[in-house]
């Protein structure tokens, strides 16, 4: 197969140049033409080297189609057209377009060489890889030795640890009761949502729930902002996510390392505009997303059932909600579902668990002063819940947002590392998230006024130092640097995540171009954003690292320190709930308060089983649910994975 | 029937750049811009006014998390 490559432009050459260096790799023989020749020239050549198949390149797009409607007219008089294969590229060409004219391709800039290849060999598998490129889920997190480096850390950890396990040993609360009844329940179900949806509800569950719950499962009666779904919407949602997976491509966003893994977090307040927010995030490279629930929600004692969708931010988490997202996910991507802040924490890490989650996201500290859950509440549900996510392999997340509130970085890392060390003694896998912010206790100390890359660094090489647990920066990377212009978001996004690619952390979460603005719903749109800047922010810096300035290891040392005071004081307190209550992990004065809701909801009794059946009363018999759950196919629901 | 603009997921946004002489007017430009694109019901994301004029990105909202979406009609 000879070929022959013609430039018809007046200078440039560049990309046939390219292209004959690559095919010659190949093996086969080219013939180029200068550039600034005729169209006659190109026939006359061809004729002459009796090439089987001619390229012709045009890089200037104006007049394209009227030139290369000249190009088949001069070959086809010259009685080249019919003899030869003939291809057109350029950068106003596209495959319709050559096509439309009569040539046999046509290829546009961004062309892989593969392509080209297998378009020569009339093999469309050669470019398969390129064309329909396969992304499997990734083993996350990546392999850490999870333990804590600092010796001195390690011991303050061990005893306040130690301390926490004896202080909530004989305590349970109304979620621990619900979360064992739940779990009870989709064991005997064996997971189905039609079963699960249609179970008489028991005196025993409706016992441990706030009146909101009782009515919903009594009367019928959503919470103002809450809907439930209709079945024809379920069946018309499921059609369009059919036709987005049969669509799919999958994307990489990062260039040369494996490292960090791009999560997106959703909650729309729907689970359908959700899911189609997830099927963008999934095409624009996204790697995982993350289910955040409703305020309201983590406030409530129980959770409602069925489908269920909310006017405002949040989606509520009900079994068939999670089940309807996780029917929409690609087999690739990885699904977190917080848990973490409120009073149904042990119950969403049990559905969470149920279907197959990836992972989930629990963290006791800012969930007590800074979610609104009681310090005391939280820790019983929060030890119970890391329990669960031992039991079905899921590892946890730790969120450390108390920083937006102006919590001192030292003292949430504090939190967030007696999080990792309470998890590690429950056999979980635990996942540090430190937040890459310009929070307020940053401001006011003036400490990214040059810049924000040093403390940014400072915060995670301190963290690195102390111990080696996976690292996600979130929620998201960069927050409090976004403003409500697109272009000034998604650079800011994509400049951050550049800079977590040189930190080596396992994963991080994006922002949306929709990030700072307040008065409406995020868009896809506003995703499809800061994934593409993300994208070119690790094309651009490659394997190339951002450096930071010595100031990075002073504070990085300031941080360090800090942490081990804080954890000293932590010690020193009564308990932990103690250190809580007291706000030694965040204050008053650093803007945080000991949550309320809960409060006084600790029983001093003997637990429920671990795992196992509860002793359920039917004798409340919930009414009919108002829409099945046929759409939701069976099949997708995961095995239950159980250590 | 389906509409392209039944379509759009959640919302339309129209960014462009606009000659005013303050950012008030600019404010009242794209309003008169949206009503006559038959989209009165918008939000200004971003507004940007210097010199010649303003750089803005505007929205008008189809669907938004909660409501019967056009794209399952």
């Amino acid at each position: 197969m000879k070929i022959l490559l013609a430039p018809l432009d007046p200078v440039h050459d560049a990309g046939l140049k390219l292209i004959k260096r690559k095919l010659e790799a190949l093996g086969y023989p080219c013939v180029l033409l200068p550039p600034d020749i005729t169209v006659e020239e190109i026939g006359e050549a061809a004729i002459a080297e009796k090439v089987d198949m001619i390229f012709v390149g045009r890089t200037v797009g104006y007049g394209v189609e009227q030139l290369f409607r000249r190009v088949r007219h001069v070959l086809t008089v010259q009685g080249v057209f019919d003899k030869v294969r003939v291809a057109i590229g350029g950068m106003a060409v596209t495959d319709e377009l050559a096509k439309s004219l009569g040539f046999e391709a046509g290829y546009g800039p961004h062309t892989k060489i593969e392509e080209i290849h297998a378009m020569i060999e009339k093999n469309p598998e050669l470019a398969r890889h390129i064309t329909h490129p396969v992304k499997n889920k990734p083993k996350f997190p990546f392999p850490h030795d999870n333990t804590v480096k600092n010796s001195t850390t390690k011991n303050l950890l061990d005893e306040i640890v130690d301390g926490i396990l004896d202080w909530t040993a004989d305590k349970s609360s109304p979620g621990v009761v619900r979360a064992h009844i739940t779990e009870s329940q989709l064991q005997d179900v064996k997971g189905s949502v039609e079963s699960y949806t249609a179970l008489p509800f028991t005196r025993d569950y409706l016992a441990q729930c706030d009146e909101s719950v009782v009515d919903f499962f009594q009367k019928n009666i959503c919470p103002p902002s809450v809907r439930q779904i209709t079945q024809k919407e379920v069946d018309a949602y499921i059609n369009r996510i059919d036709i987005a997976k049969r669509n799919f491509h999958p994307r990489v966003l990062r260039h040369g390392r494996e490292k960090p893994l791009v999560f997106v977090q959703y909650g729309t307040g729907c689970p359908m505009m959700d899911g189609m927010h997830i099927k963008v995030a999934e095409s624009w490279g996204a790697d995982g997303v993350l289910h955040f629930d409703p305020a309201w929600g983590a406030r409530t004692e129980g959770l409602m059932d069925g489908f269920l969708t909310n006017a405002e931010d949040g989606t509520p988490v009900t079994y068939a909600n999670l089940s309807l997202i996780r029917r929409s996910l690609d087999a690739a991507t990885l699904w977190t579902v917080r848990a973490h802040r409120g009073l149904n924490t042990p119950e969403i890490a049990v559905l969470s668990g149920f279907l197959g989650a990836d992972m989930t996201k629990i963290n006791i500290v800012y969930g007590s002063i800074c979610g609104g859950t009681d310090p005391a509440r939280l820790t019983v549900d929060g030890v119970d819940a890391i329990r669960t996510a031992t039991r079905y392999n899921m590892p946890f997340d730790i969120p450390t947002n108390e920083e937006l509130a102006g919590v001192p970085p030292h003292k949430a890392f504090a939190g967030m590392l007696i999080m990792a060390q309470l998890g590690r003694r429950l056999g979980a896998q635990p996942i540090l998230k430190p937040l890459l912010c310009h929070g307020p206790y940053i401001m006011v100390n003036e400490l990214m006024e040059q810049n924000y890359v040093d403390y940014n660094f400072a915060k995670i090489r301190a963290l690195q130092a102390l111990a080696d647990f996976p690292i996600w920066p979130g929620e998201p990377i960069g927050f409090m640097t976004h403003t409500e212009e697109k272009e000034q978001s998604a650079t800011t996004t994509a400049l951050h995540a550049a800079m977590c690619s040189t930190l080596g952390v396992d994963a991080i979460t994006t922002a949306s171009t929709d990030e700072a603005f307040s008065r409406g719903p995020i868009t896809a749109d506003g995703r499809v954003g800061s994934l593409r800047a993300m994208e070119e922010a690790f094309r651009f810096f490659g394997e190339t690292d951002v450096a930071p300035t010595k100031k990075a290891d002073e504070w990085r040392d300031d941080i360090i320190a800090g942490i081990n005071r804080t954890l000293e004081a932590v010690t020193e307190a009564p308990s932990f709930v103690d250190a809580l209550y007291q706000g030694i992990l965040g204050d008053k004065a650093d803007g945080v308060y000991p949550g309320r809701a809960g409060k006084n909801s600790v029983v001093t009794a003997p637990k429920p089983k671990a795992v196992g059946r509860w002793d359920v009363t039917p004798a409340i018999v919930r009414k009919k649910p108002v829409l099945t759950v046929k759409a939701v196919t069976p099949g997708v629901l995961p095995a239950r994975r159980r250590r | 029937m389906t509409t392209a603009r039944d379509t759009i997921v959640d919302a339309l946004d129209i960014e462009s750049f606009i000659l005013c002489e303050s950012e008030k007017e600019a404010k009242e430009l794209i309003g008169k811009l949206m009503q006559s694109l038959g989209l009165p019901r918008f939000v200004i994301v971003s507004l940007d006014f210097n010199g010649p004029g303003a750089h803005f990105r505007v929205r008008a909202y189809m669907n938004k998390p909660g409501d019967n979406y056009t794209w399952l009609q």
